[in-house]
């Protein structure tokens, strides 16, 4: 090795290193730790024994209906997230963009406003509306002329997911517009101006100029919106209060919490709890290919 | 690429320079301290928030401690309500195990502190002169006590009773359950609740509720702790009744069907702006009773006569140990980590925090010895003592049954009072969660 080539690798090394290492211990190592976990019954609180357990907290798992009902709320919020806040952020970055409303700015704001707020208080915000005699009966009361009508979708399983749908694409749009618009923005103008010369509509400038130039945009925000929906705890944990509501929207990620860190009667709930947080990993990895599959599928030209 | 080199080796000199100065520095305060007597840490888990008296007490009474005693520090993590319980579970999982923290001995409140083999029996350290023994029960199978209560029992099944509201409507303090189906057109009228509860909440229908219930009509002040140490079943038939007895206040509009969507504040908050006639919740929640009015019109009763109730538990509360601060055994592993956090917690159950405490409506009665109550107590603390002293105890549900079992039967109840489930249904799942 030369004394040149020496130097480059001591600043190669300078550069990387303290980023890998911060990676190998905080997110590398978690990783592995939870993977071992879960073939075992350790329990940190019972002493340094242990024992290897094989599959058994993956059979536990997908014998327990609370997983498959968790699983379920998640594939809703995915499909909330890639079907519902992306293609409305989009198409309201492009009624910005190309200016089809006045006060542009004042739109743009208040779509992102609440991305400037905590997932908690919009929590609250949202469990406050749906509450008892809360602003949603009341307009349910007004509507129905019944004063003692209520807004109980909250209560069902098989509602639920609607209320906390609509508080998803309420918080989240914000963010892909802004995605959507910076991209917008940096787009090559004299494309579009050809496209008008060449007699394109505005549908026909959005289909088939716009579109297509968007499409690794599109990719990156439904990687982000895929694995922001499988990793999502706190706005459904604010949302929702303990009890019927919050087993009713129970996703991945609060199943793993109320099982690993609340149900004292299962003495392997740690390593049970890892088992379902693995879990996470596989589908959102497997979800996030599947993505990135169809992205190459459909051209999107750009490696993710 | 030089000048990066230079740069950068000028970057790093500058950076050994600020440590060997920062180390000199360090060498010159470590001899003052060595002069000094050395400084205990005692380090807490301590409950409450910026926002609650339980906090900002907390807080206060932490710096007056250490401005009279310079060579102890308490160094102190504050959390409230799931935080706390989140938190505690993941620093006893890590082992980073607090010396003093705020604990209780049951299902609850004392399960992570148990299983974690951390509980440890304060009973020498307890002085006889300050506390009265007879106040604190025993927490463990050999009488051990493993934490201070911050009071005696705490009853969590109190019907709060706005005594001129229901007056104004024309009726007297209900003696039946009868009595309380008889409010229930002249309160509707009114537009208000006969009785509300937080049963959005699903800890309430356990703790405030369901704990009354079952002793009422079994007859039997522990049938709950009975039933958890397999001794009865909670299938057994008294069970179900005690859950249809749910969905019987609901029909007769006792309980209003809007209930499942009322949380812990929004309870509160309608029964102190005059929105129901009768509120169940824990002894705690008389200190959030912000209207001084309401405050001052409230009694606090048990239950009246339920249908089928067994005339020996007529009258009866549900009441568990109350939480406090303990000793963790980590903590008395030093035995001047322990000195301290006792002589601590001895300031933080001294007479003045502990009238306090009353006042603020956080404790039914003081466990210390010859206090003396002020005569300007509010008069609902005096109403909670009342209560405390006539009412016959029962098992409160949370306190001997946990984990998938207890969140089944919680959200079960809640079931029951929304129709989506039976009551023969909802004591099947607790039953089959409970022995699985």
């Amino acid at each position: 090795m030369t004394k040149r080539t020496k130097k480059q690798l001591l600043i190669y090394l300078g550069f990387v290193g303290p980023g890998l290492l911060v990676y190998l211990f905080i997110v590398a190592y978690p990783v592995f730790y939870s993977l071992w976990l879960s073939f075992t019954d350790y329990n940190p609180n019972k002493g340094g024994a242990w024992n290897f357990v094989g599959l058994l907290q993956y059979k536990t798992m997908l014998t327990d209906p609370y997983f498959y009902h968790s699983l379920k709320n998640n594939i809703i919020v995915v499909l909330v997230s890639v079907f519902g806040q992306i293609p409305i952020g989009f198409i309201l970055a492009y009624i910005l963009y190309r200016k089809l409303v006045k006060a542009e700015r004042f739109f743009q704001s208040m779509v992102f406003l609440p991305q400037f707020l905590s997932t908690i208080v919009i929590g609250i915000l949202w469990k406050r509306l749906f509450s008892a005699d809360g602003p949603v009966s009341r307009i349910i009361q007004l509507v129905s002329h019944d004063p003692s009508a209520q807004f109980t979708m909250m209560l069902s399983p098989k509602t639920i997911m609607y209320p906390i749908g609509f508080a998803l694409i309420w918080m989240y749009t914000g963010f892909y517009m802004i995605i959507f618009l910076a991209n917008l923005q940096k787009m090559n103008t004299n494309m579009i101006e050809a496209a008008k010369i060449d007699g394109a509509s505005e549908t026909q400038i959005f289909v088939k100029v716009i579109l297509p130039l968007l499409s690794g945009a599109i990719a990156v925000s439904t990687i982000l919106a895929i694995a922001g929906s499988l990793r999502g705890f706190d706005l459904i944990f604010a949302m929702t209060t303990q009890g019927l509501q919050r087993n009713n929207a129970m996703v991945l990620p609060i199943f793993m919490y109320q099982t690993a860190f609340q149900n004292y009667s299962n003495s392997m709930r740690f390593a049970y709890g890892s088992a379902i947080s693995n879990a996470i990993d596989v589908i959102s990895v497997a979800l996030i290919s599947l993505s990135n599959l169809i992205g190459k599928k459909l051209n999107a030209g750009e490696e993710f | 690429m030089k000048k990066m080199f230079k740069t950068m080796s000028v970057l790093l000199l500058a950076l050994g320079i600020v440590s060997i100065a920062s180390a000199a520095g360090s060498k010159e305060a470590a001899k003052e301290t060595a002069a000094a007597p050395e400084k205990v840490v005692v380090n807490a888990m301590a409950y409450g928030d910026n926002s609650n008296q339980e906090g900002v007490n907390w807080v206060r009474i932490v710096e007056s401690f250490e401005k009279e005693n310079p060579n102890i520090e308490i160094k102190y993590e504050m959390l409230y309500d799931e935080a706390y319980h989140q938190k505690v579970v993941a620093r006893l999982a890590s082992g980073d195990v607090p010396d003093v923290a705020y604990m209780g001995a049951d299902a609850r409140w004392g399960a992570p502190w148990k299983e974690a083999g951390q509980q440890y029996d304060m009973k020498s350290l307890i002085d006889p002169e300050m506390y009265n023994l007879d106040l604190i029960p025993p927490m463990g199978p050999n009488g051990e006590i493993y934490e201070v209560p911050l009071g005696t029992s705490n009853i969590t099944t109190v019907l709060f009773t706005n005594e001129a509201l229901i007056k104004s409507l024309g009726f007297d303090i209900p003696k039946t359950y009868e009595d309380l189906v008889a409010m229930v057109p002249a309160a509707k009228k009114a537009g208000l609740d006969v009785v509300s509860i937080d049963g959005a909440d699903g800890w309430a229908w356990g703790s405030c509720y369901m704990s009354a219930i079952i002793a009422r009509l079994s007859g039997d002040a522990h049938w709950v702790s009975k039933a958890v140490a397999g001794q009865n079943k909670f299938t057994d038939q008294v069970f179900v009744d005690s859950l249809a007895m749910i969905s019987r206040m609901v029909e007769d509009g006792v309980i209003s069907k809007k209930s499942v969507l009322v949380d812990y504040g929004t309870n509160a908050s309608n029964y102190s702006n005059k929105k129901a006639l009768f509120m169940v919740q824990g002894q705690w929640a008389a200190g959030g009773i912000e209207n001084p009015e309401v405050a001052e019109n409230t009694l606090l009763l048990a239950w009246p006569k339920l249908p089928g109730e067994k005339t020996e538990m007529s009258g009866s509360v549900a009441a568990a140990i109350q939480v406090g601060y303990g000793i963790t055994k980590q903590g008395a592993s030093d035995p001047a980590v322990r000195d301290a956090a006792m002589k601590f917690i001895n300031y933080f159950y001294s007479e003045p925090e502990t009238i306090q405490r009353l006042r603020d409506g956080a404790i039914i009665a003081p466990i210390l010895k010859n206090y003396t109550l002020p005569e300007d107590l509010p008069i609902i603390s005096k109403r909670k003592v009342e209560l405390a002293k006539t009412a016959k105890n029962t098992d409160v549900i949370d306190a001997f049954l946990s984990g998938a079992a207890n969140d089944a039967l919680n959200a079960g109840m809640q079931k029951i009072a929304s129709g989506q489930a039976t009551p023969e249904e909802v004591a099947a799942e607790v039953e089959k969660l409970l022995r699985k």
